[in-house]
């Protein structure tokens, strides 16, 4: 019980415009097939961002084909490359300041290699000496920071002509011409370092050499050694070692360094970014990519451009807005409320991203070691912090047939990714507001039909009351389209329906003025006829034959009063038509007429309760009391212990008359139309009724509604319970 | 002299009937079926008294426009309306264009003859002096049951027949309620109770025309009507 009535909740709230509502949310999905289609788009970007990659990383290495003597020089030709031995000078931003410190010398600790047991040279005693160094490139000198923990750090006596019975740093490199030269740094003191060049004679005596300039600086731990040396005569191969001695004056205890440095053959090899690569990457860095050329040890020959800036051909910059434009609310409702908004769903490419992936001498990766085995490869991957998405394409470098080195493209895709949110954000404006304009004008459209189809329901609803009677007219709506036609249909059936109604209801006055005429020739007739024989029975003095005339008068008599009473409905309506209403005390009315009916019906006793001296009342009172009159005539005949119980009060806003008797219920099915015209009970229960010659066509109740619907009222009749009977309720509102 | 009575009505049996029972009560009686013949017949010579039905065949207002040509030839020429039509309207324009009675065609015969000899009568009246032992005197109200004629403070009141004698019975016995059934008795009518109340209501009309303050005739609710004299409008209220 309790589902269904919240089922028919249900059903009443689901109406046309939610349903329509429901309809016009399909255009929700055109938002997002827009969605889908930026994608789409971005997608093909994508592939097309991925194409350009291979041809710019393709034609770097066209470039770099066949340019052996490029790569002579950069130990490229090496099987393999030793940690330590093998050096890898970086490329410096900027200069380096001679002081001792690695303050300057940018990510220090993560490039300094770390010397100790393993590097060992020699030892004579246990270890107490370790350093870091770090190499680095910048301009035309070839920069190199030691940092050395040493137990005791012995400098040169002041008169001491060896530079080798102190803690001294030995530096070799070949020269271009593959001849080793020497240096010994050895100082008597903390600062400028003394550097002498020495020859694999131990006769010689060493030369001062000052164009290896550098700075010796104690500390806590030890000493550091921060040096340089002039490119120009600088070859491929390198080595370095510290020479620890413990006592001043003393023999040399222990040596770490990265190779032998008095013979040329053990030389390790040091690799400087080329200059010359440089000069031709740098013609490719306008591509907005970033661009690494390494060898076939994953080491960085040359590279350009940053990744940050490297967002692919398809950053445009964006174009500047003048001030006015800046100003204007679009522009402000833009940023400050819709941007907000869709990037709660967009995301921003990061500006600021941070990819760790490549060390700045060593590349790794997939697509390079597929590059360095002759493939040229892409590949898609994610930044170190997983903020931007980095689109690298590596193309193999062919010398003599042989893969020599990798370029190596690098873009992110924040171009695509910015030109994909501006397309989005056009997007997601146009759509909301088309979503707004269509929702308003789908709730406007919605609105309108479902008031015009209430309104008509109403109309209808008012036109007809629950006893299915025509109360009012319809005014038939004059917009042409299908609810127009409705309207039209339910007006034009309300008003046949009211005007057939109409025909009923004067049916029985229309009838009885068409009797009256023929119902008159018998009438005069008989007259006459009576006449005729009044004279014969004053001549002749006989018979009763005009017995027969007397039953034939006393039956025309009755069918004369029938069509009179059958008329009386008509009259009173074309009476109340242009009857006036007027002040009268409706109290004083009821009970004169109560203490009438006494006098007229003295066999029944009349019970009039009433409180009230006084009742103010606008209107009829000739039409209230027929009212009565119809009333109480109808309780009287339906009365079985001859008592009729006659109430008046007053409420708020009405006078309540209620008139009960004792006897026969209403069947339920005739209560509410016993008001109608023609509708009488009694020949149901006339068993009883010996007043057979009064006719009775079921209008008495009718002219009562006839009088109530005058004065706004209304009449209804119920049963009422031990003792049975029936109650007839008038209600009459005393304020209209 | 014989009277001569017309009768304008189409149906030829009632015309026939009306006509048969007027000349048995001594009448000259003359019958029309149609508004034509009866216009060309009294363009001759205007009988004594006119019975008209309002519907004339096809003519919906027939008597009404009969009636009008009539009382503009003659202002005294007694008409009656005798008709089918029984609503409020037709009786108020019937009398309101100079007929002298306004009757449904249920009146018994004898109640019409009655009329139509009461009208008779009153013209005979006319003609002789007034007499005093037919004028009672009630109040401002005095009746005279010759002529039938009412003066209320010695003016005039024009009233029908019908609504004379129902002044008439409610006058003779100030203070009596008489209900509907003895009005319509005295008043020589058969109609229903709303009729009576019509009737009723044009006769207080017609006084309070000439007395504002009229208030003579009572309702009593439930039972009937009853005149109230000046002395005792006071005292039957209490």
């Amino acid at each position: 019980m309790a589902s269904k009535k919240l089922l028919n909740l249900f059903q009443l709230r689901f109406g046309l415009r939610a349903k329509l509502l429901l309809l016009s949310s399909f255009l929700f999905v055109i938002p997002w097939f827009g969605y889908q289609y930026v994608w789409e788009m971005e997608k093909y970007l994508r592939f097309g961002q991925e194409q350009t990659l291979v041809g710019t990383a393709r034609a770097l290495a066209t470039a770099l084909h066949e340019r052996s003597n490029l790569f002579n020089n950069q130990a490229s030709f090496l099987p393999n490359v030793e940690q330590g031995k093998d050096l890898y000078g970086y490329q410096l931003t900027e200069a380096i300041q001679l002081d001792g410190l690695h303050s300057d010398w940018p990510n220090f600790s993560q490039r300094a290699y770390f010397y100790d047991r393993q590097q060992q040279l020699f030892a004579s005693e246990p270890l107490t000496l370790n350093f870091k160094s770090s190499v680095g490139k910048y301009d035309k000198y070839l920069y190199l920071f030691f940092q050395v923990v040493d137990n005791n750090v012995s400098f040169r006596g002041k008169n001491s002509r060896s530079i080798t019975n102190n803690d001294h740093l030995a530096l070799s490199f070949s020269d271009q011409n593959n001849h080793l030269n020497r240096f010994i740094i050895s100082n008597k003191q903390a600062g400028w370092i003394s550097a002498f060049s020495i020859t694999d004679n131990p006769d010689d005596s060493p030369k001062p050499a000052p164009h290896v300039q550098g700075h010796w600086l104690l500390t806590s731990q030890g000493y550091n050694v921060e040096l340089r040396v002039p490119l120009n005569n600088l070859g491929d191969n390198i080595a370095f070692a510290f020479y620890d001695v413990d006592q001043p004056d003393g023999e040399i205890v222990s040596a770490i360094g990265s190779a032998e440095p008095s013979k040329l053959d053990s030389l390790g090899t040091i690799l400087v970014p080329s200059p010359e690569i440089e000069r031709i990457v740098k013609g490719m860095r306008y591509t907005n990519s970033s661009i690494w050329v390494v060898d076939q040890h994953h080491r960085v020959l040359a590279s350009a451009g940053s990744l940050k800036s490297a967002s692919g051909v398809w950053s445009n910059k964006e174009k500047q807005l003048t001030e006015n434009e800046k100003s204007s609310l679009w522009y402000l409702f833009k940023q400050q409320i819709l941007l907000p908004l869709y990037y709660k769903v967009l995301t921003k490419p990061p500006a600021d991203f941070i990819d760790k992936l490549y060390d700045a001498r060593h590349l790794k990766g997939e697509h390079i070691v597929s590059a360095l085995a002759g493939n040229a490869k892409s590949q898609w991957r994610l930044t170190t912090d997983k903020q931007a998405l980095v689109l690298s394409a590596a193309y193999p470098i062919y010398i003599n047939n042989k893969v020599q080195g990798a370029v190596i493209v690098e873009e992110t895709t924040n171009g695509i990714r910015t030109l994909r949110n501006r397309a989005l954000e056009k997007l997601f404006t146009v759509i909301l507001a088309i979503m707004l304009l269509g929702a308003l004008t789908f709730i406007i459209f919605a609105t309108r039909i479902s008031s015009r189809i209430r309104r008509l329901s109403n109309q209808a609803e008012q036109a007809i009351d629950k006893q299915g009677r025509i109360i009012g007219k319809m005014s038939a709506s004059n917009t042409n389209d299908e609810i127009g036609d409705l309207s039209r249909s339910f007006t034009t059936a309300v008003n046949q329906l009211s005007e057939y109604n109409h025909y009923l209801e004067n049916m029985s006055s229309r009838l009885s003025h068409e009797l009256r005429t023929p119902i008159a020739v018998v009438k005069t007739s008989l007259e006459n006829l009576a006449l005729q024989e009044q004279q014969h029975l004053v001549s002749n003095e006989a018979s009763d034959q005009n017995a027969y005339i007397n039953r034939a008068q006393t039956g025309i008599n009755t069918l004369n009063l029938i069509l009179t009473n059958m008329s009386e409905a008509t009259r009173l309506e074309q009476m109340l038509a242009t009857t006036e209403k007027i002040k009268f005390d409706l109290q004083k009315v009821v009970c004169s007429c109560i203490a009438g009916y006494q006098q007229v019906y003295s066999d029944y006793t009349f019970n009039l309760a009433t409180k009230l001296s006084k009742i103010e009342y606008q209107g009829s009172a000739e039409h209230i009391v027929q009212l009565l009159d119809k009333v109480i005539n109808n309780a009287v005949e339906f009365s079985q212990d001859k008592a009729i119980s006659v109430e008046l009060k007053q409420q708020s806003n009405h006078v309540e008359l209620l008139i009960s008797n004792n006897g026969v219920l209403l069947p339920e099915q005739l209560s509410e139309s016993l008001f109608d015209s023609m509708v009488s009970l009694r020949s149901a229960c006339s068993i009883k009724n010996k007043q057979q010659d009064q006719p009775h066509l079921g209008l008495g109740l009718y002219i009562a509604r006839l009088i109530c619907q005058f004065h706004q009222g209304k009449i209804s009749a119920e049963n009422h319970h031990s003792p049975d009977g029936v109650t007839i309720k008038i209600v009459l509102p005393t304020k209209v | 002299m014989t009277k001569r009575i017309a009768i304008v009505e189409d149906e030829a049996a009632i015309r026939e009937n009306y006509a048969d029972v007027l000349r048995s009560q001594g009448y000259q009686v003359q019958t029309y079926a149609n508004r034509e013949t009866a216009t060309q017949a009294f363009n001759l010579r205007l009988p004594n008294l006119v019975i008209l039905d309002i519907g004339l065949n096809e003519e919906y207002d027939g008597g009404f426009v009969l009636c009008q040509q009539l009382r503009a030839k003659s202002a005294s020429l007694p008409i009656i309306f005798l008709t089918a039509r029984d609503n409020d309207f037709d009786t108020v324009s019937g009398l309101r264009i100079g007929a002298d009675d306004y009757l449904t065609k249920d009146i018994s015969l004898p109640h019409l003859t009655a009329r139509i000899s009461a009208l008779f009568r009153r013209q005979e009246a006319f003609k002789q002096p007034v007499s005093d032992e037919h004028i009672t005197q009630t109040g401002p109200l005095s009746l005279d049951s010759q002529r039938m004629t009412i003066t209320w403070h010695s003016k005039s009141i024009d009233l029908t027949i019908t609504e004379f004698w129902l002044v008439h019975a409610l006058a003779k016995h100030p203070g009596h309620v008489k209900n509907r059934t003895q009005l319509m008795t005295d008043s020589k009518i058969y109609v229903d109770d709303s009729t009576i109340t019509s009737h009723i209501k044009r006769i207080r009309k017609k006084f309070i025309k000439t007395d504002d303050n009229f208030d003579c005739i009572e309702t009593v609710y439930g039972m009937g009507y009853r005149w109230l004299s000046d002395m005792d409008s006071t005292i039957s209220h209490g």
